[in-house]
């Protein structure tokens, strides 16, 4: 096989190559207010929240409590919010900047499947969100072990394998935002309109459905994804500070789900929204 | 009645087989080509060959459906009906191979505004795979953007654009080049550096199809045209061909211009009529030039208009362009 028909082999492949994922890795990287935004929420927002903390002990030790104390949790879901709406702006940016800057059609001409131009935005995102999800995490987590005072942190007692499934939870949290924000950009073929709809999802209406039981419709309620991730909130971050030595606690509105259907609704917005990205960019007229 | 006329070569009725290895010859062919948006046909059953190793024009005016017959080719949107090959390779079943050696541009060129030039190229380059970004400096070199290449684009020109369009062209080291409208946004020096970069990749063996209004750009530039109007072809040939086919022209000299436009209308002789601030332009219909032309005098001088003089030029594309989308009204 020579190097061209390889090549042209290649090119028909819907595995995106490791080229494909550095450029569109480079492509987003370079939108600086969106790394800026993406990188406040999620590194900024520990590293705020903490300085407060701080400033307030250290202005008046007696009546505020050091800054680590009791904040891990707290912190954690904090980015979490924040890092949610990152995620979706990033993720619809991902899903529709070829497409509004023009390059889509110039990518399309260079005869490389659609679907493998799709699938470069993944990895390429996800790589830029989740490396900054994992240093606001570790600030979180330094920042409540070493800003605790004489008071031993829950932190630095838990277990590695708690301190993990945390982490891996605030990944999966943002990682949900990122890829339903890509299929619906990719879906919508615009940035605006998904970030507002997701961002009134995540905050307003999520909250609504997790904390009030509606009758007969709890199943329903049960297929937000948002529900599901609470469900699935390690012990370390759902009980506070308190180190649960078993799996999540469930929210007290609803009844508890099992976890195959936890993993169920997750998997399920996730592929369903990437499969439904995949399909509008493999039939979009470019 | 529409006259479609086939590129060069024998004349194959639509689905007969072609001769062993004839598809090669061929750059770009198109066969029986429908492309409708609602119930209008963009493209109307559109048949085109275009022959490797010329500068093919593509040319119609504004919403004539060149466009919408590239983005066609190139897979952007698709087609009703029809068959398409790329240098000899069928599209769309084979387009991912056909497009390794074609580069396109199609409309205005666009590009990530917030990376530079060079970094632009590496994206599409890294989509094409290969040895594509060993081809980005030269490329650039070519189009002469070198020195800008640093320089984010959303600070170029519209003519810087163009030529990083045809730079991402070069990526791919094509065999054919499709060029919606490439002149446009050029000032004159521009517009004369892209012709003569056509050129010179004609002059390598590459094939360049390019899209224009401009009549006069593609008489400079190219071989070949087709003429499109309403997503038909109506005429495609040779330049050179099609302009001695064509009605050679008279300039007159008169004293009462709108009279005399009058006094020709529906004048056999003369398929069309145009009035300067020096008199008239009369494009002759084809046929003996002597005899049509003491004809438009004898009309004159019989309307009681007085001639001081009648000369015949040369007819230049659009003087063809123009009698050639007269007579196709005059047929509808």
């Amino acid at each position: 096989m020579t190097a061209h028909s390889l090549a042209a082999a290649r090119r028909g492949s819907w595995l995106p190559s490791a080229p494909m994922i550095g450029a569109k890795f480079l492509e987003l990287r370079r939108r600086r207010v969106l790394t800026a935004v993406t990188a406040a929420f999620t590194v900024g927002t520990p590293v705020i929240f903490y300085g407060i903390r701080e400033i307030y002990h250290l202005s008046d030790p007696a009546r505020y409590a050091p800054a680590g104390n009791g904040a891990f949790a707290n912190t954690v879901t904090l980015i979490a919010e924040f890092g949610f709406i990152a995620a979706v702006m990033l993720g619809a940016t991902a899903g529709t900047s070829d497409l509004t800057d023009g390059m889509f059609r110039h990518l399309v001409i260079t005869g490389r499947s659609r679907l493998a131009l799709y699938l470069a935005r993944i990895p390429a995102g996800l790589s830029i969100l989740l490396s900054l999800a994992a240093v606001g995490f570790t600030v979180t987590a330094l920042a409540t072990a070493f800003l605790s005072g004489p008071e031993p942190a829950s932190v630095a007692a838990a277990l590695p394998g708690d301190l993990a499934r945390s982490g891996l939870w605030l990944e999966l949290d943002l990682a949900i935002g990122f890829t339903v924000g890509l299929g619906l950009g990719s879906l919508m073929g615009q940035r605006t309109v998904p970030v507002v709809l997701l961002t009134v999802w995540q905050i307003i209406i999520t909250p609504q459905l997790a904390d009030h039981v509606l009758p007969h419709l709890i199943n329903a309620q049960r297929i937000v994804p948002g529900v599901a991730m609470d469900q699935l909130k390690p012990a370390m971050l759902a009980g506070g500070v308190t180190v649960g030595p078993t799996g999540g606690i469930q929210p007290a509105a609803l009844p508890p789900m099992p976890a195959w259907a936890m993993a169920t609704v997750i998997a399920g917005w996730i592929l369903g929204w990437l499969t439904i990205g995949a399909w509008k960019m493999a039939t979009r007229d470019a | 009645m529409t006259t479609v006329s086939q590129t060069g070569g024998s004349p194959r009725p639509p689905g007969a087989e072609p001769a062993p290895g004839q598809d090669g010859d061929w750059a770009v062919e198109v066969h029986g080509l429908t492309k409708r948006f609602g119930a209008r046909a963009a493209v109307d059953d559109v048949d085109l060959r275009v022959p490797r190793g010329c500068a093919f024009g593509y040319l119609g005016p504004n919403g004539a459906g060149k466009t919408t017959l590239i983005r066609v080719l190139l897979g952007l949107t698709r087609a009703d009906s029809g068959t398409m090959s790329l240098l000899g390779l069928p599209v769309p079943a084979q387009r991912g191979h056909a497009l390794a050696r074609v580069g396109a541009i199609v409309d205005e060129p666009r590009f990530h505004g917030h990376l530079t030039g060079r970094e632009n190229l590496k994206i599409l380059a890294a989509a094409r795979g290969g040895d594509a970004s060993r081809q980005i400096g030269p490329a650039l070199g070519r189009t002469g953007l070198s020195q800008r290449a640093g320089d984010k684009v959303s600070a170029y020109s519209l003519g810087m654009r163009q030529r990083l369009g045809v730079a991402a062209c070069l990526l791919a080291d094509p065999q054919l080049l499709i060029l919606d409208e490439p002149m446009n946004g050029l000032d004159p020096a521009g517009m004369r550096q892209m012709r003569d970069m056509i050129r010179g990749l004609v002059d390598e063996g590459r094939t360049v199809m390019l899209s224009s209004h401009l009549l006069d750009e593609v008489e400079r530039t190219c071989d070949q045209v087709a003429i499109v109007d309403h997503g038909k072809i109506i005429r495609s040939g040779p330049i050179a061909e099609l302009i001695s086919g064509a009605g050679a022209v008279v300039e007159v000299q008169c004293s009462d211009p709108p009279a005399a436009a009058r006094a020709l209308d529906h004048c056999a002789v003369a398929s069309r009529v145009a009035v300067t601030d020096a008199g008239l332009t009369v494009t002759l219909a084809p046929g003996p030039a002597r005899e049509q032309a003491a004809e438009i005098y004898r009309r004159l001088v019989e309307a009681g208009i007085t001639v001081y003089g009648l000369h015949q030029t040369h007819a230049t594309l659009e003087d063809w362009f123009l009698s050639a989308t007269s007579r196709l009204e005059e047929n509808q």
